[in-house]
Formats: structure tokens, C-alpha cells, sequence
């Protein structure tokens, strides 16, 4: 009887720290869906965390292909989770091109979303990052603008 | 007492395992993806791991529509795959296949608000994802609730196509691509159907370029299939009526101008205008066997094969 009585206080303890740990990324997208504004929607997400930049100089990054199309604009949205050490920032490379970055390491600004009006449809890389190499965690939107 | 011990520990164990099972299927509590610290002139480069992640964007259920609603088609249900169908499907190949088309067709409802109607196939997917035992990723509920009150469009865009992303990467990282293939399969497939059916009565060139850009898109769709072929002789017949698209996009030429691209400050946004453009050249005849055909690999995959 004790045993069971141990056991299922254990599980009472451990279960809602388990289940705590889900919503919270899902909110995150939900309000960073949101933040991406009214005349959008929603396409994919990417959830993202990364380590700090090694010892060697090299910066994590996560990288996604993702087709974009001709006559279509898109909406990146970047939001950190909380507590994330870092700032996220997102790249579009075209072909191994950088195309448009939502930090710009020479004047230091950043911006939460970019627009990319895209002109020619194929198959595009997204590098999501954390300014200076940071560690952080956070969540990249893709959405359509209508 | 060894009982007891051994009690916690499967607990122990059996919440592990649950745990660890949550943050790498719904990527909930932020997933961890291999870090990539590749040089950026490697980024153009396509290996084989980097087809997972191109065939996770090859087909949006939205995008089409939303090209549909912007040309100012009226919405027609008859371009819709019928729900009764579903009843009879028995194997996970076909309901996977299903459950692409109809997301796609949830995509077309919701981009038209016509969220009354889309109570049906709401359903219907439920019971399809049900039965690939990923329907945990669909919230029916809430999506119908919202469908229903047609209070909120943008949740319900949200909500449905989010569905299918985490479908999507569930299957992907628990070793059932070949299930994830065919449901993007079933995407694309009804995509490529609405829009040719509506091309074939609403002259638009905007349409008409993305019908026959999906001659790149195709390419990769195959690529993501075959490996499959071998499995059963239903991946080898959708593979050869999807092949059977792909021909007849042969002579159809996607070409691409350059342009530098321009970068603008918009409201304190960042606004990128790309003038580096793709050219598609189809002719009319080539755009009617195309549609022609998209609509007999529909049909019959809506016939279960």
C-alpha cells in the first residue's frame, strides 16, 4: 500500500513538469505567429536551440531549405524564448548567396521580421542563428503576406 | 522492497521515455536540432540530408488558394474530394494519401472562410489521423469549435496548417517518412488539381507560372518517393502516376533572368524586393495534358488507387 502511495506521489510530482515543458514552446509560436501581423498567414515554423559558439570560432547555426515562389511575399518573424541567452536572427541564402539577414553585423541593427518578395520560384536556405554566437533558444515563423 | 524498487524505476522509466518521446515528436519545450556551423558557401550544396528538410516545404495547403482567392475564383465544393470516400479506406497508404488531399482541401475552405463546410472534413481527417495514430496532433475540437463560429480565420489557418507540420515531423523523426511521403504526396497532388482545374477556365498568368514551376517541385516529389518503390506495389503505382506528371512537364522550360536585389526599410521593417526572376514558357496544349493528367492521378487516388 505504501508503495503505491510512494509511486503515485512520484508520479504527481514528475507528470506536470512534464507536461509543463510542452505548451511553453507552443506558445511561443502562437505569439510569434501573431507578431508576424494581421495581413499574414501562417506557413511553417522552426523551433530552434543552439549551444554557444565553440572555442574554434565556429557559430552554431540551424539551417532549413524551404521552397519560396514567384509572386509570393513572405514574412520571417524571429522571436527568443524566455531566458534565451542570445538574440535569433535569420539569413535567407539564395544559392549559397546571403540575400537579406535580420541583423546587420556592421551597424549592429536587428530587426524582428524581414519581407522577402520573392520574384523566382526554387528552393531557398534559411539560416537561423544567435547574434555573437550566443547560446539561446527561440522561434523562427514563415508566414505568406496576403 | 525489490517490488517497490522495481516500481519507481519503471515509473521512472515509463515518464522518461513519455518525456523524451514529447520534446522530439511536438518539438515542444524547444527540440534540439543538430547545430550546423557550415561555411556559407556550403549552403547551396544538396545532400541527402538535406532532402528531409526540402520535402517538408514542398507542399503548402494555403499557398494555392490563396492564389485562387486572389484572382477572384468563386469558390466551388466540386473541386472538393468527397468525404464519403474515406470510409472505406483500409490500409495506411491510403489513408496517408488521403489525409494529404484533404489537408489540402482544408487549406482551399479555410482560405475561402467557407469554414461551415469544412466541419466534414475536418471529420474525416480526424478519423484519418486516427487511424495513423497521429490524430494527437489534431485538435478537433477547437479547430471545429472555430470553424463553426467563424470567429477566428487566422487561428484556424493557424491551428490546421500546424496540425499537419507536427504530423509531419512526428513522422519524420519516428521512422515513418514513408507515411510522411505519401500525405505530402496527397498535398501536393490536390494542390496541382485545383489549380489546373481552375487554369483550364480562368485565364491567369500568375496561376500558369506556378503550374509550371511545379515542374521543379515535382522533381524533388519523386525523388522523395522512390526510394519507397520497392516497398509495395501501391508506392510503385503512385510512383509511376506521379512519373506520369513529371512527363508531361518535359518540354516545359523554366528559365531565370537575373537581377540584383533590392533591400528597402518599410514601417521599420526590412522589405527584400528580388528582381532575379524565374520565366516559365507552357503552352496551352502542354497546360491541358498537364491538367488532364493531374486530375486522372486525383481521381484515382481518391478511388484508393
Amino acid at each position: 500500500m505504501k508503495s503505491r502511495f510512494f509511486i503515485l506521489s512520484l508520479a504527481l510530482i514528475i507528470l506536470p513538469l512534464v507536461a509543463e515543458s510542452q505548451p511553453a514552446t507552443e506558445e511561443l509560436v502562437s505569439s510569434c505567429v501573431h507578431s508576424a501581423g494581421e495581413n499574414t498567414t501562417y506557413l511553417k515554423d522552426f523551433r530552434i536551440q543552439l549551444p554557444k559558439m565553440s572555442s574554434n570560432g565556429t557559430a552554431p547555426v540551424y539551417k532549413a531549405n524551404m521552397y519560396l515562389m514567384k509572386n509570393m511575399k513572405y514574412r520571417f518573424s524571429v522571436c527568443n524564448a524566455p531566458g534565451s541567452g542570445g538574440e535569433l536572427a535569420v539569413t535567407i541564402y539564395d544559392q549559397g548567396k546571403e540575400l537579406i539577414s535580420s541583423y546587420n553585423s556592421s551597424t549592429g541593427k536587428k530587426y524582428n521580421t524581414i519581407d522577402f518578395v520573392c520574384n523566382k520560384t526554387g528552393l531557398y536556405t534559411i539560416w537561423y542563428d544567435f547574434i555573437d554566437g550566443e547560446q539561446g533558444s527561440g522561434v523562427g515563423v514563415v508566414s505568406m503576406i496576403r | 522492497m525489490t517490488g517497490t524498487i522495481t516500481k519507481i524505476a519503471a515509473v521512472i522509466l515509463l515518464l522518461g521515455v513519455c518525456s523524451c518521446r514529447n520534446s522530439g515528436t511536438r518539438q515542444g519545450g524547444l527540440s534540439f536540432p543538430v547545430a550546423d556551423s557550415v561555411p556559407a558557401g556550403e549552403a547551396e550544396k544538396l545532400s541527402d540530408e538535406a532532402l528531409a528538410d526540402i520535402v517538408q516545404n514542398i507542399a503548402s495547403p494555403v499557398e494555392i488558394a490563396s492564389i485562387l482567392q486572389s484572382m477572384q475564383v468563386p469558390f466551388s465544393a466540386g473541386y472538393l474530394a468527397p468525404t464519403h470516400e474515406a470510409d472505406r479506406l483500409t490500409t495506411n497508404f491510403q489513408k496517408a494519401v488521403m489525409l494529404g488531399i484533404y489537408g489540402a482541401d482544408l487549406g482551399y475552405l479555410n482560405i475561402y472562410e467557407k469554414t461551415g463546410n469544412s466541419v466534414d472534413v475536418l471529420s474525416t481527417i480526424k478519423r484519418l489521423a486516427d487511424g495513423l495514430r497521429v490524430g494527437q496532433y489534431f485538435d478537433f475540437e477547437t479547430l471545429k469549435r472555430l470553424s463553426v463560429s467563424k470567429s477566428n480565420l487566422d487561428s484556424l489557418l493557424f491551428l490546421s496548417v500546424n496540425s499537419y507540420n507536427q504530423i509531419d515531423n512526428y513522422l519524420r523523426e519516428n521512422n515513418r517518412g514513408s507515411i510522411s511521403a505519401l500525405m505530402i504526396a496527397g498535398v501536393w497532388v490536390e494542390g496541382q488539381y485545383l489549380a489546373t482545374q481552375v487554369a483550364m477556365s480562368h485565364q491567369d498568368e500568375i496561376l500558369r507560372d506556378r503550374i509550371g514551376e511545379q515542374k521543379i517541385i515535382l522533381g524533388d516529389l519523386l525523388m522523395l518517393l522512390r526510394p519507397y518503390r520497392s516497398t509495395s506495389r501501391e508506392y510503385q503505382s503512385i510512383l509511376g502516376m506521379m512519373e506520369g506528371i513529371s512527363n508531361k512537364y518535359t518540354d516545359v522550360k523554366v528559365s531565370y533572368r537575373l537581377g540584383e536585389p533590392e533591400t528597402i526599410e518599410e514601417d521599420g521593417r526590412l522589405v527584400l524586393v528580388q528582381h532575379e526572376e524565374s520565366i516559365v514558357e507552357m503552352s496551352d496544349s502542354q497546360l491541358a495534358e498537364i491538367a488532364e493528367m493531374s486530375k486522372e492521378v486525383r481521381n484515382k487516388l481518391i478511388s484508393g488507387l
